[in-house]
């Protein structure tokens, strides 16, 4: 009886598909959970939604999607041109320095609801010396490698 | 403290003068084809490990010479081989040891033939701390015990952290054993485990009878009361023995280089066939981007041949326990290549 | 006495530089104390052992403690440590009490950096014996004991530790790492992305992202229009803080205090389990923790006192082993091997005047940390009244810099920014819930290496409850803990059941609740 349970208790491993071994157990663990979901949660919300009590999310939600694709676009763009403009000038941080003022100029435009000449004078002069302090300060002073 | 006042001012001025250079580089006449900000990315993602030291210490003095702004990066192998990868301009370096072609050669995920893929440069300098300890009470007294114990059928665990430097020493004991005692080198278990911590900890739970270790990291372990749990005992250096004459005499903490080099060949003998001895160095050397301008490789050749010259750098590395060890590219990339051949036969020998 | 003589003026002035640089690097998303040595680690030759020490560990303890204030006001993390203080920091923030919370991590920190150094002065070598008698055994003990608040964290227990596991499988994208024991193959993931995700992605960048840029994300969506936060801030000026919210706090914070320093001294186990694990206890243990994640001091003692008491804990096997307890004492070594000082088991019977002016300069640290955080607050506090349409921008791009930073300037890190971004987004409004998947992310890497190392060498599943004494009180400790959030789930359902007509808000720490609960 006791060997029994101590030979089913015992496990050998093998050091070569040991990668596999937790995620294996992990992945049983997700698929349970999911299916307990599933059956508990997801379905009568699903019923709900059809009896129109409830709206998928996302899909049948208002949003502001001028700003918020537009937030996604920008993000996208600052990084990818962050690399690009870096590559031109190898760690300088020329690229960071530059790609960030156009994007925080930009998102700050995207985000300002009133467009008067005061605060659109902020926003400039922020996306110009917010890049300008932390690119001199991480990069120079403490010699941080930016893109 | 054992670092005398004169090396330490030595050591501090010569950071400073490596800084101020730094700020003022800039201004300086780039005539040389290296040009830019220049990043050495490091094999190893620790800023305090010896990597780290390493490169930094000959990075600042490259930077002087030639009047270049330098930083070393710690990125870690699999990060530095990429960022070399995308680079042919120069102004990617990189610095790593024996790992980036043990890597390769014991199969580990993301290593190639360093000899195929990059430019092998300078080598630079040795750490000669590679050690393999015992606890103190252990029955095994020397490598010797422990090679007629497997010999005999015992089964000896070896604490090691696979797949390069550390598994390098266990594979060619266990090759010594397929020579000596054929047959029984399957008695000689690899415990695969990480850090040092993790290795000392195998040692203190009792699940390793060996452990691999280094000088800098275990030496004040060898010096507690054996009733210590935490007691430990050299029984092998795997450094060649000249590189362990070229130590500091004082040796490192309270440890002499007298003492030391009784744990190296011929005191101690790893056969790898043939009357040869096997032995290991960890060597730092520079990588390169294969399309990078050969230009590129010259100029550091010759600036590092002319710190070396110098020969302030020497001093700096020994304070740090490095053995100074500077190889042009072409010597160098010879010489690794045989060493590698060298531990190829072995890790072939006991697959 | 004779260290006295090695302490001038300018030791403490590098101190307290070092506690102010500190506290900057940490209030930074993404810059850690960490970073903040490794960057001032070269100045340190110039500088000399003793003096360089002091500037060192008052960037560490300025580091570890700035990461709360991002964490109260913008609930994002400063530093992976300061987590637990983003779930009742930031409901206090926006119901207009910032200042409060911040006083209140600033004395828990101190009084947390305090204890610590006290333990560390005391009982270092003794306490290094203890702690290498937790095998990899007792180790995932102490994870899945540190998991175990998930249950109690989530307003539905069934998708809070569906959310955990799901956290745990994206820690362990990448691969099976050779520098903690495995065996360096990756998984879970296609050919493609190995050459960006061979490490999987790091700690970090995951945070930020998910609890920066989805916040952004999610006010972007509903036009990001100013004014909110800002009104409410206003109505407290005082800030309403008084030493009185520790009545009958100090419990937690003396118990919290000594978590922080035992899970610091615990090799690898390192600094986000700390405020976890004495969050967690503070939830089980007392019992007014039902307001816990909606804006309770309480927790912010907690999480604050835990992750100052690190930098105590962690030195102890720095110390007395010559083992870092955590990622930024491994930094220090570098600091000490330079200077051709070895930290091992005899480091403090043969450096005794290195290691005096090390406690000197830890304590005297963490005072000035407090005295620049508690009268400068005032002034911090004001980020939320900085109008979203300047703060964005700069979030995101201070964001940038941490996550390439943090690794040492990899672009991947960046974009991994994003991805966590949109899956923070994404996963809040299909209603899983954030903070448990965030912990379950924090600590999945860890139970992995823990758990499979420890029947690799033992061979056997029995092993986790006949180890030792210690993994048996373990076990206790976790059934409490399960049994605990069963009891209070059943306890709130009942509540709720009562206030059935009435809608719940939903906090913005638990936001994912918003389509199971009501």
């Amino acid at each position: 009886m006791e060997s029994g349970l101590l030979s089913l208790l015992s496990i050998s491993i093998d050091f070569e598909t040991s990668h596999l071994f937790f995620p294996r157990i992990i992945h049983w663990i997700m698929a349970g959970l999911l299916a307990l979901i599933l059956v508990t949660k997801v379905a009568p919300f699903m019923v709900a939604v059809k009896r129109g009590e409830r709206t998928i999310p996302i899909v049948g939600e208002a949003r502001d999607n001028f700003r918020f694709f537009g937030t996604l676009v920008l993000i996208v763009a600052y990084f990818y041109f962050m690399a690009v403009v870096g590559d031109i000038f190898p760690y300088t941080g020329y690229g960071f320095l530059m790609v960030s003022m156009a994007f925080v100029l930009l998102m700050s435009l995207l985000y300002l609801h009133d467009w008067t000449k005061k605060a659109i004078t902020i926003v400039v002069v922020n996306a110009i010396v917010a890049p300008s302090l932390a690119w001199f300060v991480l990069a120079k002073l403490f010699t941080i490698t930016l893109p | 403290m054992i670092v005398s006042n004169k090396l330490m001012t030595s050591v501090g001025s010569a950071a400073l003068m490596a800084a101020l250079s730094i700020s003022s580089g800039v201004a300086m006449a780039q005539d040389g084809p290296l040009r830019g900000n220049i990043r050495v990315v490091i094999g190893s993602t620790s800023t305090g490990g010896d990597t780290y030291q390493n490169s930094s210490i000959v990075v600042d003095q490259l930077a002087e010479k030639l009047g270049l702004n330098m930083k070393v990066d710690a990125v870690g192998a699999s990060s530095a081989f990429r960022t070399l990868d995308r680079d042919s301009r120069g102004n990617t370096l990189m610095i790593f040891h024996d790992q980036s072609y043990l890597g390769y050669l014991y199969g580990v995920e993301g290593y190639d033939n360093i000899f195929e893929k990059y430019t092998v440069g300078p080598t630079i300098a040795i750490n000669p701390g590679n050690a393999y300890l015992v606890p103190k009470d252990s029955p095994y007294e020397t490598l010797d015990d422990i090679i007629a114990a497997v010999g005999s059928g015992e089964t000896v665990r070896v604490a090691i952290q696979p797949g390069g430097v550390s598994e390098i020493g266990f594979s060619a004991l266990k090759n010594a054993i397929a020579i000596e005692h054929p047959g029984q080198e399957d008695n000689l278990v690899a415990v695969n485990t990480g850090s040092q911590s993790d290795k000392n900890q195998q040692l203190f739970d009792g699940q390793a009878d060996v452990i691999n270790g280094s000088v800098q990291a275990n030496e004040q372990y060898t010096r507690l009361p054996e009733d210590d749990q935490k007691a430990m005992r050299f029984v092998w250096l795997t450094a060649r023995q000249d590189t362990i004459e070229q130590a500091p005499e004082e040796g490192l903490g309270q440890t002499t280089r007298e003492q030391l080099l009784e744990y190296v060949e011929p005191n101690v003998n790893v056969t790898m066939g043939n009357d040869e001895n096997f032995t290991f160095d960890k060597e730092f050397f520079f990588l390169y981007n294969k399309d990078m301008d050969p230009a590129i490789v010259e100029q550091i050749d010759e600036a590092l041949a002319e710190i070396y010259e110098e020969g302030e750098i020497q001093e700096i590395q020994k304070s740090a326990f490095f053995i100074p060890d500077f190889k042009p590219s072409d010597e160098a990339s010879t010489y690794l290549a045989d060493k590698m051949v060298r531990y190829e036969e072995i890790i072939n020998n006991i697959k | 006495m004779d260290f006295l003589f090695l302490l001038d003026i300018t030791f403490f002035l590098l101190a307290g530089l070092g506690a102010l640089i500190g506290i900057i690097f940490g209030a930074i998303p993404g810059m850690t104390a960490t970073m903040a040595v490794a960057v001032c680690l070269p100045l340190t030759y110039a500088l000399g052992l003793h003096h360089g020490l002091a500037l060192l560990l008052g960037l560490y303890v300025g580091g570890i403690s700035g990461g709360m204030v991002p964490a109260v006001l913008l609930n994002i993390p400063g530093t992976p440590s300061s987590i637990t203080t983003t779930f009742d920091g930031y409901p206090m923030a926006q119901k207009g009490e910032g200042e409060k919370a911040l006083k209140i991590c600033v004395v828990a920190s101190v009084v947390g950096g305090l204890i610590s150094a006290a333990v560390l002065f005391l009982f270092a070598p003794l306490l290094a014996d203890f702690s290498i008698k937790f095998s990899y055994v007792e180790k995932f003990l102490i994870i899945l004991l540190a998991l175990s608040v998930i249950a109690s964290l989530s307003s539905s227990m069934l998708i809070g530790i569906f959310s955990g596991v799901i956290g745990i499988w994206l820690s362990l994208i990448g691969d099976y790492s050779i520098s903690d024991g495995g065996n360096g193959k990756t998984r879970l993931m296609f050919d493609f992305m190995e050459p960006y995700l061979f490490e999987g992605f790091s700690l970090l960048p995951v945070l930020i992202g998910i609890f920066g840029i989805s916040t952004i994300l999610l006010e972007a969506e509903k036009g990001a229009k100013s004014g909110l936060v800002n009104e409410r801030i206003k109505i407290s000026r005082g800030g309403g803080f008084s030493l009185s919210v520790f009545n009958g706090r100090l419990t937690n914070l003396v118990r919290s205090s000594f978590i922080g320093t035992f899970v610091g001294m615990l090799p690898g186990v390192g600094g986000s389990a700390a405020s976890v694990l004495a969050y967690t206890q503070e939830k089980n243990l007392t019992r007014d923790s039902s307001q816990m994640g909606k804006g309770a001091p309480q927790g912010l003692i907690a999480s604050e006192s835990a992750n100052n008491a690190l930098t105590g804990g962690a030195l102890i096997p720095l110390l007395s082993l010559g083992i870092p307890g955590d990622s930024t004492t491994a930094v220090l070594i570098g600091a000490f091997t330079l200077q051709g000082i070895q930290v091992g088991p005899l480091f403090i019977p043969e450096n005794t005047e290195t290691w005096y002016v090390m406690m000197t300069a830890l304590v005297f640290a963490n005072i000035v940390m407090f005295f620049l955080m508690f009268y400068a607050i005032k002034y911090i506090a004001k980020v939320v009244m900085v109008p979203k349409h300047i703060l964005f921008p700069i979030i995101v791009m201070m964001c940038v810099v941490g996550a390439y930073a943090i690794n040492y300037g990899i672009m991947f890190d960046v974009w991994t920014l994003l991805i966590f971004g949109i899956l923070g987004y994404l996963v809040q409004k299909i209603g899983l819930e954030v903070a448990p998947l965030i912990i379950g992310f924090i600590l999945g890497s860890q139970a992995e290496i823990y758990f499979v190392k420890s029947l690799e060498s033992f061979g056997t599943y029995s092993i986790f409850f006949t180890r030792s004494p210690i993994a048996v009180v373990l076990w206790g400790l976790i059934v409490a803990s399960v049994m605990f959030a069963i009891v209070m789930g059943f306890k709130s359902r009942a509540r709720q059941k009562m206030e059935l007509t009435q809608v719940t808000g939903s906090t913005p720490t638990a936001s994912g609740k918003g389509h199971d609960t009501n």
